[in-house]
């Protein structure tokens, strides 16, 4: 209620039936009543809360400070890298750079989308399979990108886990699957095939939520 | 900056939001796509944002969605006639009280599209101050010109909406 007559009305102490002559006839009553409120459809706030994890993992000019630091942190690990290719194979090493490579700010998101709608067109023309690409409440979607592995196109899905990137990378089964878990520098690295087809997903998040982001996908 | 205060706080004027929008873009799908940009928008100038209670930080939203709308509205060209969709119009719950006042279904789908016909500088003040019952300081801070330059739109657009009202019950 917002008309002023109707609530000097009331504040004087006025009967029910006073106020009630005045409503009646008021249009300035009835427009806060009789009119619709909308609101914010279902879904709206979690699009909001995923575009917004995109935006902080988008560098601006004013982070270039951060980005700088977030380039050296990668030359750091491109050594890393380096040290990881003496031991493990080279399909493991390969997972691990393309992680640490898409690290470095310009080479995130081909595609920043929140929805899945966006993202998987977008790989249309550019993979010979069609990569499910759901998003979840505790790790909504951020974007995709185009990876190669052994001069094969691989799709790269990018989450968000709370200032944590994951990345899920899959493409084509040529030769032996991979199939394994193993923890790298901090990077935690959980593979599994399925169909023909290689699934990884790498991040530096706890290897538990790890664990939980790869079973939600795969039981999707 | 705490990366959670812009959730914590602007987040629960989402509903606020939306309703402006929803009235100012007269479709649920540019409400949407305005909410959302607004929002992103204002994430970006958060840090300069001076509010230090939750109406000043609804004020301070508001305003960055009604500019968005106003952008949207004049990207889409010159105000377009929008068909007048019943389903739409569900109208609000009411409780029965003294000082309420219940139009006919009929008749409050009407006051909806007259609300909905207002030019949006009106529209607005009218959503703000008669649907989201915001206090005349508030508005004004949203739309930024002074009060009594809300006042007298406010009366004009209700002096409108009485032209509509009695216009179109007469075709009715």
């Amino acid at each position: 209620m917002s008309c002023e007559i109707a609530r000097r009305l009331m504040e004087s102490g006025e009967s029910a039936a006073a106020i009630q002559t005045h409503t009646a006839s008021c249009l300035s009553c009835a427009i806060g009543e009789n009119t619709s409120y909308y609101e914010a459809p279902a879904g709206l706030e979690e699009k909001i809360r995923a575009s917004l994890a995109t935006e902080r993992h988008r560098p601006s000019r004013r982070n270039w400070w951060a980005a700088a630091a977030v380039a050296l942190l990668v030359v750091s690990g491109t050594l890393t890298v380096d040290l990881v290719r003496q031991s493990g194979n080279a399909m493991e090493t390969a997972i691990l750079s393309a992680h640490l490579r898409s690290l470095e700010g310009t080479h995130l998101l081909d595609v920043p989308s929140s929805d899945q709608h966006t993202v998987k067109p977008w790989f249309n023309g550019k993979l010979d399979f069609s990569p499910a690409v759901p998003s979840f409440p505790d790790f909504p979607l951020l974007g995709g990108r185009l990876e190669y592995f052994e001069a094969h196109p691989a799709a790269a899905l990018i989450y968000d886990r709370g200032q944590h990137m994951i990345n899920l990378f899959i493409w084509h089964v040529n030769g032996s699957t991979l199939e394994k878990t193993w923890t790298s520098n901090g990077y935690h690295v959980i593979c599994w095939a399925k169909d023909r087809m290689n699934y990884c997903a790498v991040s530096d998040v706890n290897a538990a939520e790890l664990d939980r982001f790869a079973a939600l996908y795969r039981a999707n | 900056m705490d990366p959670g205060l812009f959730e914590e706080t602007v987040l629960p004027h989402l509903n606020a939001a939306y309703n402006l929008s929803r009235w100012m873009t007269r479709n649920s799908d540019d409400a949407e796509d305005a909410v959302q940009e607004a929002y992103l928008k204002a994430f970006r100038s958060f840090q300069n944002c001076k509010a230090t209670t939750p109406e000043e930080t609804r004020a301070w939203v508001l305003a960055i969605v009604r500019n968005t709308c106003l952008t949207w509205l004049r990207r889409k060209g010159a105000a377009p006639t929008t068909e007048f969709n019943e389903e739409t119009h569900s109208g609000r719950e009411l409780t029965p009280g003294g000082e309420s006042v219940m139009l006919s279904q009929a008749a409050a789908d009407r006051l909806n599209g007259c609300v909905e016909a207002l030019p949006p500088e009106f529209r607005e003040v009218i959503v703000l101050r008669e649907i989201e019952e915001l206090p005349y300081k508030e508005v004004a801070g949203i739309a930024g010109v002074p009060i009594g330059t809300i006042m007298s739109r406010l009366a004009r657009a209700r002096r409108r909406l009485q032209d509509c009202m009695t216009a179109r019950s007469r075709t009715a």
